[in-house]
């Protein structure tokens, strides 16, 4: 019997959410953080949506967020010129580091031992973070401000994205630049995959795959509508995709099929997400919420819990909801 | 026409008094480094970590004692060679007294009464 797909809504946020980062699978389970304009970036429990905690010290909008594999640090790009390193467990600030513009990314290295930080001010810097005091690397080059930079190829080369339509890839050890994409406009968003070196970039209404240590292009993949953040499964079989349009798409990766789009958020849907064991993805909106949808819809996990026709009937003692259906586009 | 799918609950909002981060829950207890500073101050570290884990679980074990106690007969082995039985109540915040009702003592059965905690050397019940 066809399920229809029940989104988890996580509220709280009071303004656009324009991140979001899962960190990897801990034994305490995996973990969310969103960053948000209110300029309080929030922990989740992953599998769950449940609030854990609210990272208070910002400023200013909170444009990127990011956790380290444990999920032990945390770290968020501000509008109010820094970059926050955090301790995930506690909610402690533990490290400021003040920029000259704003900052709209900031990425770990697998160890957690470096900040890769980028924004306004066109610059990557990298922080080593057992030396807080010492100045950070900087490398320049790009024309325009930097959207999102990410470590690739185990921490040895840098990729960046910035409004001057570009994205980069940088050698770290030299600081150089190695390779470059050129595009007609800026590019909305990018994901890095270590697991097969594949980087996930969306413009316009396209979402295109790239080889990340070549920049080859790999397949392009057209949306009914412009498309802000898009996110591979791990196992690479399907891709999510969320835009202007407030609606969330699905495809399959191999056949470039649309399988499915979900209607739910009420405002344009700015970062999506796979959680690190692929059985549920995360969206966040300019409605202020992050919703959590799961990839296999009718799956016993998490909150969701699988329902058989006959025991629908049956009195349970446990309370189960049914929210309102979700209209399949 | 597909049914939606179940939910056991809504995900958890934020507490609107504090920031969060329990410090009860699994993860922290395991992570955090604890600030709580201990009497022996010549001991390494290390013992004392491992001192104060074990008064933690002590305690921790001692007041879930008290829980499951509430209504249940207990024995109260107290100085001056008194035994007496009574239903447990609940004890107040300092461990100073506990509440009890039907006290037998050898001059009779006491409906409510307070037994002052330093006098009771032992006490038992059955789970």
């Amino acid at each position: 019997m066809a399920m229809r797909q029940t989104p988890l809504t996580c509220s709280g946020h009071t303004r656009p959410v324009v991140d979001l980062a899962f960190s990897g699978i801990t034994p305490f389970g995996y973990f969310l953080i969103s960053a948000c304009k209110d300029g309080k970036p929030m922990l989740r429990q992953g599998d769950t949506g449940d609030w854990i905690g609210t990272f208070l010290g910002h400023k200013g909008a909170v444009w990127g967020a990011t956790l380290n594999t444990d999920a032990t640090k945390a770290a968020t790009a501000a509008a109010d010129f820094t970059a926050k390193v955090w301790d995930a467990v506690s909610g402690d600030e533990v490290l400021s580091l003040a920029h000259k513009h704003i900052v709209k990314s900031v990425n770990f290295t697998q160890d957690s031992n470096c900040l890769l930080t980028a924004g306004n001010d066109k610059l990557l810097r990298i922080y080593d973070l057992s030396q807080p005091e010492a100045p950070s690397q900087e490398i320049a080059g790009h024309s325009a401000a930097i959207k999102k930079a990410l470590w690739c190829n185990n921490d040895k080369q840098i990729l960046s994205a910035a409004d001057d339509k570009t994205i980069r890839l940088w050698d770290r050890s030299s600081m150089q630049e190695v390779k470059m994409l050129t595009f007609e406009t800026s590019v909305s968003s990018m994901e890095y995959m270590a697991d097969g070196e594949l980087l996930v970039i969306t413009y316009g209404k396209t979402i295109a795959f790239y080889n990340a240590l070549s920049l080859e292009l790999i397949k392009t993949v057209e949306a009914p509508a412009p498309i802000n953040s898009a996110s591979l499964h791990p196992e690479k079989d399907f891709f999510v995709a969320g835009g202007e349009d407030f609606k969330l798409y699905k495809f399959d990766y191999s056949t470039k099929e649309e399988l499915e789009s979900y209607k739910g958020h009420f405002g344009p849907v700015h970062c999506v997400r796979f959680s690190p064991d692929g059985e549920l993805y995360a969206s966040g909106s300019e409605d202020g919420t992050l919703r959590l949808w799961q990839t296999a819809v009718g799956k016993t996990y998490g909150l969701w819990k699988c329902v058989l026709p006959e025991d629908l009937a049956t009195e349970n003692s446990e309370q189960l909801y049914s929210s309102t259906p979700e209209i399949k586009a | 026409m597909a049914t939606p799918v179940s939910v056991l609950r809504l995900p958890k909002g934020p507490d609107p008094n504090s920031r969060g981060f329990d410090p009860n829950s699994p993860r922290f207890v395991a992570l955090c480094r604890t600030s709580i500073s201990t009497s022996a101050a010549e001991a390494d570290a290390k013992e004392l970590q491992r001192e104060q884990r074990a008064r933690s679980a002590l305690r921790e074990r001692f007041l879930r004692c008290l829980l499951t106690m509430t209504n249940k007969k207990v024995q109260f082995h107290m100085h001056e060679k008194v035994d007496v039985e009574a239903t447990f109540g609940a004890s107040d915040i300092d461990v100073l007294n506990f509440q009890v009702s039907d006290l037998h003592t050898p001059i009779g059965v006491q409906k409510e009464a307070l037994i002052r905690c330093q006098d009771v050397i032992s006490f038992t019940f059955d789970m």
